[in-house]
Parts: structure tokens; C-alpha cells; sequence
């Protein structure tokens, strides 16, 4: 047990020190990266190993005969989730966003604190012993909660009515609904009823479980099904039409989208919004093929006016390809990020 | 071969490439130049003369790595045609179907040259099948498919491809793709390894980069990278081993250096890519006439270049995209009295500039596929008439079209004057890295938009990034380098621009100049129109957020039109001074707060005495 509770301990003062060197610029804020798509697990897993490393700290401490208070306790834990919350987590969460997590953590803490009658009166009996400063350290510090508590107030209020110069926030619809029909080249395509002409099985006929038999394989990498090579000069129909739609991909669009199609192209740090992260389970693996049919052609300037079509800087695609092209752009984005398109069904 | 083609170049040209030969001689020798060189350095260090003393400083004879197994090269086959092939193309000779529309172009494989290392100039970088730590100093190839290559379209991989996947395709492209060397051939080639996780760096003391400013001028580093290492010292001349033009690196951008390994700040890239040079460019190895010590004072003097914050401190950097983080507001401070044109003056220096992201113009026809202007940084101040904008950009070339543009001022549609995008399939010859400094020359030119009437704009609606639409109308500003400062009205990324004579006797160009590869450009505007109305032009109102994008050209990229760099929407703002009840409030809360104390106290005594209330 004792042995259990100083790895836990060990893992626990590492951890701290890693966020702290890490909030202070001494340790680099990459050491242990946040990997795009695994990120909520890690951090999970992150705060699991910290509690554990509490759990062995505390364990130590009151074995050693240095028990920490149970007040101390919960205020420290809260202390730290905020810290975490704030340094740890990129992109930054908004104030308001931590502000909520605070006021959970702060319930959560209480619950812990006030779980039995016993532990309640623990937590409570530090506060208790300043309200009532009984003892000369206890006056002094009562003394120093009542001149801080109003500076700290005031302060604060101070800062949040000073004129800010903060960037708005705008919401945005990322995904706006569409149309019934879209007319490109002077062709009218109904939503519901087009299919993508190329995902074709080897007759020629549209067939969705052949291709889904042959894009990329999902897990870390999302590399090509064996024996399913689009590069392959023997590739026909579907493969092929997906080594043509790649070409005008990285012809055309992975200056934004990014040559993994996650969205971090050349460009794309300067745009606002960012560029679609097809890789990302919440776009196209979304959607149905003949939304970004409509996406893809209308571009930025066809959004409503949820989609902030005025800032938007995705080209109308008809300005610069052919319908062919642009459906062999879709079926190349499915291939590459190994999704299968919804169907309406 | 090369040296000779090169005497027929002009004289800067001629300089550079001499002194280069030197360093690079076997990266172009034929195979048996570079056996019998292998042979000699092998006989060399035979006979017992091959001592560190032979050596450059910092650097020590390295083993060549085992050569990866056969099972691992074919699973990289499947990473490479997955991922890479696209760029850099079926033979890995940098000719995928995305190379000519990148500038620089996609590596090319075949002959070995690589650009960051640790090995010595000329050597094949280290690649070592075994070695899977990030950043050991042990396996280049692999840190840089890790990393990738910032400023390049080449993206950083980790997170996508495992570690053992990264280190399988590069198995692949080592022994199929690299065609005119041998990674394990011990006949030809060496290793000499630059030793820098044991060279103790030089502290950044006043005195080290002192004596890095003088040494930039005495190894002659100014005369390609310019006297403020804007890059701007040789930005005509310069070609790669296949012939497409190169620029020198911009010490101001660390964030962009190849070599920055996803660290920008970090010195030890600077000291390295110092010490091995990048093969392929005319950067040479300093390692063999510079002393560790100086390259520190060097490596440190051109790291204290890098764009800093107002604190010294660097900038903080997105991990998102390796560029500085944006703030997408640009305030407007109030000053008394003028407005100085000197942007050396205390009212300028205590205002704080932002970072502006410019992308290429890539939504519609011309699109600008290399935009040379990647940011521009902007202050602003205001007085009760008008409202300036402070503009600094980075630009190696200063572009003045000679003679008169053959379209008018207003018009947008230049296509029909020869200023076209890039085709997506030319070959090499005709790709846009070719195109690169061959261009006709246009004025460099910055402008920026604001709407007319955001006041009846309900937030978050805004007149179109690109020039506004028919609806809501852009009031545009735009100055070339030829010393214009004109305002038009922008209708539509189509349409052309109206001008507005009227307007443009109020804006006044208060500074444009170009000195050692950056801009300085300084516009007052009013801010409101003659009357109080805002029909024609953007009123500022104190306080308010009204939406702003940027437009730049550089004229030696032929930018002109659509042709151009353009930035997000960004939100200016006149900052307000500060009003009174801000100190008045939070002093009254804070006398509430102590009332609270004293009663909360008192009960608690009463209490405890036993009283009831």
C-alpha cells in the first residue's frame, strides 16, 4: 500500500512541477503534446493521474504525521483545476467556459468536503477559527482577509469594468442547412436525389460498399487498404478517379485544407474562419456528398447569412473547376480521410 | 560544370557561387569525384592525420547507419503513395501533381540534398532507422518529417503518422527514391556529425550579440541577408542546385526558418544550420573558418533579430499553425494635439503594433498562390480629427513599375494585362517557382477597407472581405509604391472601383519609405467625411468595433489586382478614455464588502456571547 501511495506521490509532485514549470516558461508548453483528435482522452487521463497523485501525496502526508487540513485540501484541488484549465489546455478555453467549469469543481469539491458530518466540521473549523481569532495568528490573519477581501473586490471589479479592447465573440454556423437544388454550369443538381458520378464500382454503376471497400484505413496514420493504391498504373475506375480528384486537390486546395485535409495548409493561419478539418469527425463524415457538392461550388460567398458568408475565403469552385472536377475532389477527400459519406437513408 | 554556366551571370551572382563551390563540391561531382574522395578521406584517416584537428570545431566522425529492412521500406511505400506522392511525385523527384503551384518547390529526392542536418556541408543528413526519440540530433530526415519545414508547404506530421510510420517512409524514400547516393555506401559517403548536444551554448549577453552584429559583417552574411537581415541582400540572384530562384532567410521571422524545428526561439537552430550550412542553397558551412565561440555570438545575434513583444519577451506562438499567435483587434489609442509622422517618436513607440496574418488572394481568379508578404504589423493612433494607421511590412524588393501601369488606378480586372494565376500543370520549366523574380514589375502597394455605414450593420454582418458587395459598400484606402495615396468605393471583388476625388484631398500620406527590406507606411484619414452624415465614407465613432481587412502587393511577384495578400477581418477601435464611474464603482463595492465584514463579525460575536438578534 505505502509503496503504491509514493509512486503515486512521486508521479503526483512530477506532474505539478511539469505544469508549473510549463505556466513559468521553464519547462517547453510542448513536452507532452496535446495530439488533435485524442486530446479530450488525454486530457482525462491527464487529471486521472494527477488525482492519483494527490491521493498518494495526501497518503504520505498523513502518514508522515503532516496531515494537510481537509479545508486546505478542497481549496488546493480547486485551486489546481482552475490552473490546469487555464495553462494546460490549448486552444484556450474562453472565461466564461472556465468560469462554469469552476463553479462544477467548486460544487463537486463541496460535495467531497461536506460528504459526513465529521468532514464537514473538519473543513468548516478553519474558517470558524479566523471568524473567531481566538489565538494572536488567528487575529492577525482575520485581520489580513478583512483588508484584502475588500481590495481584491474592488480590484476586480475595477478590471472588469475598465473599457477592454477584446475580440468580440461571433458565433457561426459551420454548418448551415442547405438547399433543395443547386444549378452549377447551367446544370440544376436536386440534393436529395444527386449521387457522386464517380463512385462507381468496375461496371460502371454506383456503388457505395465498393468504395467504401477501398478507401483508407481509419486509426492513427489513415493510410491506403493494402492492394488499393491510386498510384497504382493499373488503377481503374473508382481508384483512378480518386488519383485524379487528389491531382486538383493538391492543385487547388491544400493550401488551406492542408496536405493531411486537416485544415493547416500555408495559408490557412492567416484566414478567419479557419479552413474545414475534413479529418475531423464533425465535418464531411457529417454530411452527405451532395452538400459539399453545394459547399464545394457555391463556396464562402454562397453561405446564408449564419455561415458569415463575407468572411469566408473558400473559392466558388465553379469560378475555377468543372462539375466532373469538383466531384472528384469530394470523392478523393473521402477516400484520403477513410470516411464513408451519409446517405439520406 | 555549374561554375562555368555561372561566369556568364552577372558579378553578385558570380561572387556568391565562387565562394560556394567550395563547400558544395561534391553535392555536384559525379559519383566517381565522390568515390575518390571518399577514398581520400578514408586514406586520410588511415594514415593517422584524420584527427579532430582535420575536422571542423564541433564536429566528430560519425559510423553510417545500418540500412533499413526490406519490410520496412515496403511499409513505407504504402505511407509515401498515401500521403507524399502528391507533392513529391511517383520517382520522389518533387514533381507531384501539387509541385507547380509551390514556390519553393517540393524537395526533389533523387540526388540527396538535403537541407537541414547536422552532418557537414555537402554530407547526406542523418537518417538512422533505430533512432525514434524527436529531436536527439540523431535522425534528421526523421525530425524533419516530424517538425516539418515552416515557410514551406511542407506540414509537421507528428500526430498523424506514428512515429513508426514517419520512420518507415523515410526507409523508403532513403533507398528508393534517393537515387545518386547511398546512404550506407561507405565507399562515397561520410559522416561528420556537428556534436551540439554537448557544445555548451554562449549565454545572450549584450556582449555576445554585440560581437554577432560585427561578425555578420565580416563573414559577409549581410550581403545575401541584408544589413538588417531582412533577407533582402541578394533577393534577385540567387538559385538553388536546380536552378529556381532562393531567397535569403529573414532573421525577423525565426517562425519561418526551415530549420526551426516547431522552436523558433531556440538558438541552437540558428548555431546549427550556421555550422552545416543548408545544402542545395548557396548558404555555405561556416564550421571551417568560424571559431564555436563566434558561431554562438553569430547564432545569438541573428535569434535577437526575431520579432519580439514590447517586453523583449518572443512573441507567443500558435502551436496550431508555428506563426504568432493573432489578436484579431487592432486598437486606436487618443493622443492631444498632432499626430507625429515619426515612428520613432514616444507617442508611436508607447503604442503597441499588431500582428496582421496576410494569406494569398486564393477565392478568385487571379489567385496567388505564393503571396511573398505573409504579415504585416500595424499601430494606430487617433486625435480628435483623424485617425492613423502605422504599417511595417517586410519586403526584400522594392517595386516601382517603370513607366505608366497600363490600366487605370480603379480597375480591378487586370487579367487581360498579363497578370494571370499560376496553371496547375506546367512542368518545371513553367511552374511558378520558375516564374519567381521573372515577372513584370508593379508598384508594391498596401490598402485597407472599412465599411461605409457599419453603424446601420447589424454586428455580425460585414461588407465582404474582398472589396465589399453591392449591398454594403467598402470605403477603401489603397497606397502604391509610386507615392499614391488614393480612396476609392468598393462594390464587389468584380467590380471596379470608384474613386472619390473629394475624399482623397483629406487623407494624407504622412510617411512611405523603404529601407532595408521593409515598408513604413503611415496614413491619416479623417474621421468622418466633410458633413456628419456617413452615406460615402466610414465615420469613427469612439469605442465602437468597426470591422477592417488588409490588402497587400509586392510588385516583384507581379501582384497586382486580385493578385495580392489579403488578411482576415480584423476589428480597429478608437479606444475611449476612460471614464469616471469606472473608479467610482468598484470603490463603492469595495466599501459594501467592509459593511458586509462588520456585520457578518458583529452577529458572529452576538453569537457566541449567546445573544439573539
Amino acid at each position: 500500500m505505502k509503496a503504491l501511495m509514493s509512486v503515486g506521490a512521486l508521479i503526483g509532485v512530477l506532474g505539478l512541477l511539469m505544469l508549473i514549470g510549463m505556466i513559468f516558461g521553464v519547462v517547453p508548453s510542448n513536452t507532452v503534446r496535446l495530439v488533435e483528435g485524442y486530446m479530450p482522452m488525454q486530457v482525462l487521463s491527464e487529471l486521472a493521474v494527477f488525482v492519483a497523485g494527490f491521493t498518494g501525496l495526501s497518503y504520505l502526508a498523513n502518514s508522515m504525521g503532516m496531515a494537510i487540513p481537509r479545508f486546505w485540501q478542497g481549496v488546493l484541488f480547486w485551486t489546481f483545476v482552475q490552473t490546469y484549465l487555464k495553462f494546460r489546455i490549448y486552444p484556450p478555453i474562453p472565461f466564461s467556459v472556465r468560469a462554469m467549469y469552476g463553479v462544477v469543481s467548486f460544487v463537486a469539491v463541496f460535495m467531497w468536503v461536506s460528504a459526513n458530518e465529521e468532514d464537514w466540521k473538519k473543513f468548516r473549523q478553519p474558517i470558524l477559527n479566523v471568524l473567531d481569532a481566538n489565538t494572536g495568528f488567528h487575529k492577525a490573519l482575520r485581520t489580513l482577509y478583512l483588508i484584502l477581501l475588500p481590495i481584491l473586490i474592488g480590484g476586480f471589479s475595477f478590471l472588469t469594468m475598465k473599457p477592454s479592447v477584446d475580440e468580440p465573440i461571433e458565433l457561426r454556423t459551420v454548418h448551415p442547412a442547405p438547399p433543395a437544388s443547386t444549378k452549377v454550369h447551367g446544370k440544376t443538381y436536386t440534393l436529395q436525389t444527386s449521387q457522386n458520378p464517380y463512385r462507381v464500382n468496375l461496371e460502371g454503376k454506383y456503388d457505395q460498399a465498393y468504395s467504401n471497400k477501398l478507401i483508407v484505413e481509419q486509426g492513427m496514420g489513415r493510410l491506403m487498404a493494402p492492394n488499393a493504391n491510386p498510384w497504382d498504373e493499373k488503377a481503374e475506375g473508382y481508384l483512378k478517379y480518386v488519383r485524379e480528384g487528389g491531382e486538383i486537390f493538391f492543385q487547388n486546395c491544400h493550401f488551406c485544407h492542408g496536405d493531411n485535409l486537416n485544415g493547416r495548409g500555408l495559408h490557412a493561419f492567416a484566414f478567419n474562419p479557419i479552413p474545414a478539418n475534413f479529418t475531423d469527425p464533425g465535418t464531411i463524415a457529417q454530411l452527405q456528398e451532395t452538400f459539399i457538392f453545394w459547399r464545394v461550388a457555391k463556396g464562402g460567398i454562397g453561405l446564408p447569412n449564419e455561415g458569415f458568408p463575407w468572411a469566408s475565403v473558400m473559392p466558388p469552385w465553379e469560378q475555377h473547376l468543372t462539375t466532373d472536377e469538383i466531384w472528384k475532389v469530394i470523392l478523393f477527400e473521402y477516400w484520403h480521410t477513410g470516411y464513408y459519406p451519409r446517405t439520406w437513408d | 560544370m555549374g561554375l562555368i554556366l555561372n561566369l556568364t551571370n552577372n558579378l553578385g551572382e558570380q561572387v556568391v557561387r565562387l565562394t560556394m563551390s567550395k563547400f558544395r563540391v561534391n553535392v555536384k561531382a559525379s559519383p566517381i569525384i565522390g568515390a575518390a574522395l571518399g577514398a581520400l578521406l578514408i586514406s586520410a584517416s588511415a594514415v593517422g592525420i584524420g584527427h579532430a584537428g582535420d575536422l571542423p570545431e564541433g564536429f566528430a566522425k560519425g559510423e553510417l547507419a545500418p540500412a533499413p529492412p526490406a519490410d520496412m521500406i515496403e511499409a513505407g511505400k504504402r505511407v509515401y503513395f498515401t500521403k507524399c506522392v502528391w507533392c513529391h511525385g511517383v520517382d520522389g523527384a518533387g514533381d507531384g501533381p501539387g509541385a507547380d503551384r509551390l514556390w519553393p518547390r517540393p524537395r526533389n529526392f533523387n540526388q540527396g540534398t538535403f537541407k537541414i542536418r547536422h552532418t557537414a556541408s555537402g554530407e547526406l543528413p542523418l537518417f538512422n532507422y533505430n533512432e525514434k526519440t524527436p529531436d536527439s540530433g540523431k535522425n534528421d530526415l526523421f525530425d524533419t518529417v516530424t517538425h516539418g519545414l515552416p515557410g514551406s508547404a511542407m506540414p509537421p506530421w507528428e500526430g498523424i503518422l506514428t512515429e513508426e510510420q514517419r520512420i518507415q517512409v523515410l526507409s523508403f524514400v532513403t533507398t528508393q527514391l534517393v537515387k545518386d547516393r547511398k546512404f550506407t555506401d561507405k565507399q562515397s559517403e561520410t559522416q561528420t556529425i556537428l556534436q551540439l548536444g554537448t557544445i555548451k551554448p554562449a549565454e545572450a549577453t549584450e556582449d555576445s550579440i554585440k560581437k554577432g552584429a560585427q561578425l555578420i559583417v565580416d563573414k559577409k552574411c549581410i550581403e545575401c541577408h541584408g544589413v538588417e537581415g531582412r533577407g533582402d541582400g541578394n533577393a534577385f540572384n540567387l538559385k538553388d542546385d536546380w536552378g529556381f530562384s532562393i531567397q535569403p532567410a529573414n532573421w525577423h521571422k525565426c517562425w519561418n526558418f526551415r530549420g526551426s524545428r516547431q522552436d523558433p526561439y531556440n538558438v541552437r537552430n540558428i548555431f546549427r544550420t550556421f555550422s552545416t550550412g543548408v545544402n542545395g542553397t548557396p548558404m555555405p558551412s561556416f564550421a571551417d573558418s568560424t571559431s564555436i565561440e563566434d558561431r554562438w555570438n553569430i547564432a545569438n545575434f541573428v535569434n535577437s533579430l526575431c520579432e519580439r513583444d514590447e517586453e523583449g519577451k518572443p512573441l507567443g506562438i500558435d502551436p496550431l499553425t508555428d506563426k504568432p499567435k493573432i489578436n484579431f483587434v487592432v486598437p486606436s489609442a487618443p493622443v492631444e494635439g498632432e499626430i507625429s509622422s515619426d515612428p520613432e517618436n514616444e507617442m508611436w513607440k508607447k503604442q503597441g503594433r499588431r500582428y496582421v496574418a496576410m494569406g494569398g488572394q486564393i477565392t478568385h481568379k487571379p489567385r496567388n498562390f505564393v503571396n511573398r508578404i505573409d504579415d504585416i504589423w500595424v499601430k494606430s493612433l487617433y486625435n480628435e480629427k483623424s485617425v492613423v494607421y502605422l504599417i511595417q511590412w517586410d519586403d526584400r524588393t522594392k517595386s516601382i513599375a517603370e513607366g505608366k501601369l497600363p490600366w487605370a488606378p480603379t480597375q480591378v480586372n487586370v487579367e487581360n494585362f498579363g497578370v494571370k494565376e499560376q496553371a496547375p500543370k506546367t512542368g518545371e520549366e513553367g511552374s511558378i517557382a520558375a516564374a519567381q523574380n521573372n515577372y513584370a514589375v508593379y508598384n508594391d502597394a498596401i490598402g485597407f477597407q472599412f465599411p461605409i455605414k457599419w453603424q446601420e450593420i447589424p454586428a455580425p454582418f460585414k461588407p465582404r472581405y474582398l472589396w465589399g458587395d453591392a449591398k454594403f459598400n467598402a470605403d477603401i484606402l489603397k497606397w502604391e509604391a509610386d507615392g499614391s495615396l488614393r480612396s476609392f468605393k468598393g462594390t464587389g471583388w468584380d467590380q471596379d472601383f470608384e474613386e472619390r476625388d473629394d475624399f482623397e484631398e483629406k487623407v494624407k500620406l504622412l510617411k512611405s519609405e523603404w529601407k532595408n527590406g521593409q515598408w513604413t507606411v503611415m496614413i491619416s484619414r479623417p474621421l468622418k467625411g466633410s458633413k456628419d452624415d456617413y452615406d460615402d465614407y466610414t465615420r469613427f465613432d469612439i469605442g465602437k468595433y468597426i470591422p477592417m481587412v488588409f490588402f497587400a502587393w509586392d510588385g516583384h511577384n507581379g501582384d497586382a489586382g486580385r493578385k495580392m495578400a489579403v488578411s482576415a477581418f480584423y476589428y480597429t477601435i478608437l479606444q475611449p478614455p476612460i471614464p469616471q464611474e469606472v473608479y467610482i464603482y468598484p470603490a463603492v463595492i469595495a466599501v459594501g464588502v467592509v459593511f458586509l465584514e462588520g456585520w457578518m463579525l458583529t452577529r458572529r460575536a452576538n453569537k457566541k456571547k449567546g445573544k439573539v438578534l
